[in-house]
């Protein structure tokens, strides 16, 4: 089989599931807004920095990330279609089918999330394609190392609250840059000069960890 | 079961118990001159200069068990040896402690120095959060083992976290300089002496203390190993 073709058929298939009943979206939407809101309540009036504020926001990103998006792997395991796919396709794949959904999902709920942040926390915004440039590049080293983990807490026996736990540590780096460049994105930031290295830095994460993910992939999903 | 007296086939018993003799001995001369040799007196330092005896070595220490974990940890994923599996675990968990010892040995100096009226404990200096989050991986490391309980299974998911996990950090060590100040040799303001101009006194038993304590590592991680491989048998393990 052709691998683009087959790696279309995963994301098409994991679309056409989502369509049917919403489940990820809608919960991701409702994790986003009721984290966000739940900051905006603990903030009230007071004036917070750009930093605290690029801090907030991603971290309520990052949660989201790390909440929705385990559903991706056990979903097959729960459904027994493992060992269909493992037999229809190859890993990488599949791998490349679930990144492309979950990068899609996560870079929706990231702009719903910049959205509801910009309202709720009275922000305004210098360089709004700088900003929107750091929440793809994030959103895409994001769901390059959780589409991984995902299928690892997939093998586990206790699913539960693993995936933050794995997933946090990693994204260590992704959340300094991204935090970075969003603060060069607020008002008193410098917009473009400043966060090109940040950018920079974005895209070799997503780029080294979309790489060693396909090379990892294989002993993961062939069990 | 009978051959539990014997010694594991994993580890060159004999060549442990010399090194772990040769180790006893180096660290004892090695930590008795470390506190009493003459050292230079630095403003600010004084005495406490000494600790780079000791919490250096750790760093580099912890960075070899660092790469001694992945390395084992890809072997496993290439040739199944479930050894590899106890090796890359073990090397994991006493490079775990080593980092520990670096991480509070650092807090400690740097509270008591150049941060003594500030009060403050920790700060961000970029080695700092590398070996902070380097611990909280291997802390995610452990869990995800007990998450699973086939051993094949465990071996290869843990395997792969581990890689992965490698393959991220050193992102930290571009990244991270260009965000925050550092506390050690080579940055701005600061009153310790850099790796490149260490007093001639200190060299030797500087370098004597890395020798020493990535032998010791050497030591505890075999010992680790051997118990691990012991442990299996007894439990009747057929792979053992």
């Amino acid at each position: 089989m052709n691998w683009l073709y087959g790696a279309w058929a995963v994301f098409e298939k994991d679309l056409r599931l989502e369509l049917r009943n919403r489940y990820a979206v809608n919960m991701l939407l409702m994790f986003v807004l009721s984290s966000l809101f739940l900051v905006a309540f603990g903030i009230g009036e007071t004036a917070v920095s750009t930093r605290v504020q690029g801090a907030l926001l991603w971290v309520v990103i990052l949660f989201s990330a790390a909440v929705g998006l385990g559903r991706s792997f056990i979903s097959e395991e729960e459904r027994g279609t493992v060992l269909l796919l493992q037999l229809n396709t190859r890993p990488s794949m599949v791998y490349a089918g679930k990144l492309l959904f979950n990068f899609l999902l996560i870079l929706g709920v990231n702009i719903v999330a910049l959205g509801a942040f910009m309202l709720l926390l009275r922000v305004d915004v210098r360089a709004p394609g700088l900003l929107l440039s750091t929440l793809a590049l994030g959103a895409l080293g994001l769901s390059g190392a959780t589409t991984l983990l995902a299928a690892i807490i997939a093998r586990a026996a206790n699913k539960g609250p693993l995936l933050p736990v794995l997933l946090f540590p990693l994204l260590v780096p992704l959340l300094l840059s991204v935090v970075s460049a969003t603060q060069a994105a607020l008002p008193m930031g410098n917009g473009w000069n400043e966060a090109g290295d940040e950018l920079l830095t974005l895209f070799g994460f997503a780029g080294v960890v979309i790489t060693v993910s396909v090379l990892l992939f294989d002993y993961v999903w062939n069990d | 079961m009978s051959d539990t007296s014997t010694p594991a086939a994993a580890v060159n018993v004999r060549r442990y118990r010399l090194v772990r003799n040769v180790v006893a001995v180096w660290l004892t001369v090695m930590i008795v001159a470390a506190f009493l040799r003459d050292i230079p007196r630095l403003n600010i330092l004084e005495h406490t200069a000494r600790n780079l005896y000791f919490h250096v070595p750790m760093w580099f220490t912890m960075m070899t068990a660092v790469f001694v974990s992945a390395y084992h940890s890809f072997q496993f994923l290439r040739t199944g040896n479930p050894l590899r599996d106890i090796r890359a675990l073990q090397a994991a968990r006493v490079g775990f402690a080593f980092g520990l010892m670096g991480l509070i040995t650092g807090i400690v100096w740097a509270r008591f120095t150049w941060y003594a009226g500030a009060g403050i404990w920790w700060n961000f200096d970029p080695r700092q959060t590398m070996a902070a989050v380097q611990l909280l991986i291997y802390g995610a490391y452990f869990v995800l083992r007990t998450a699973v309980d086939e051993p094949r299974r465990r071996g290869r998911i843990a395997a792969v976290y581990n890689l992965f996990a490698a393959a991220t950090v050193p992102f930290l060590l571009y990244i991270v300089p260009r965000q925050m100040h550092s506390l050690h040799p080579g940055a701005e303001g600061n009153p310790a002496f850099s790796e490149t101009d260490l007093a001639p006194a200190m060299r030797p038993i500087f370098y004597a203390a890395v020798i020493g304590f990535i032998g010791l590592f050497w030591v505890l991680y075999t010992q680790r190993v051997r118990l691990a491989v012991l442990k299996k048998r007894l439990q009747g393990d057929p792979e053992f």
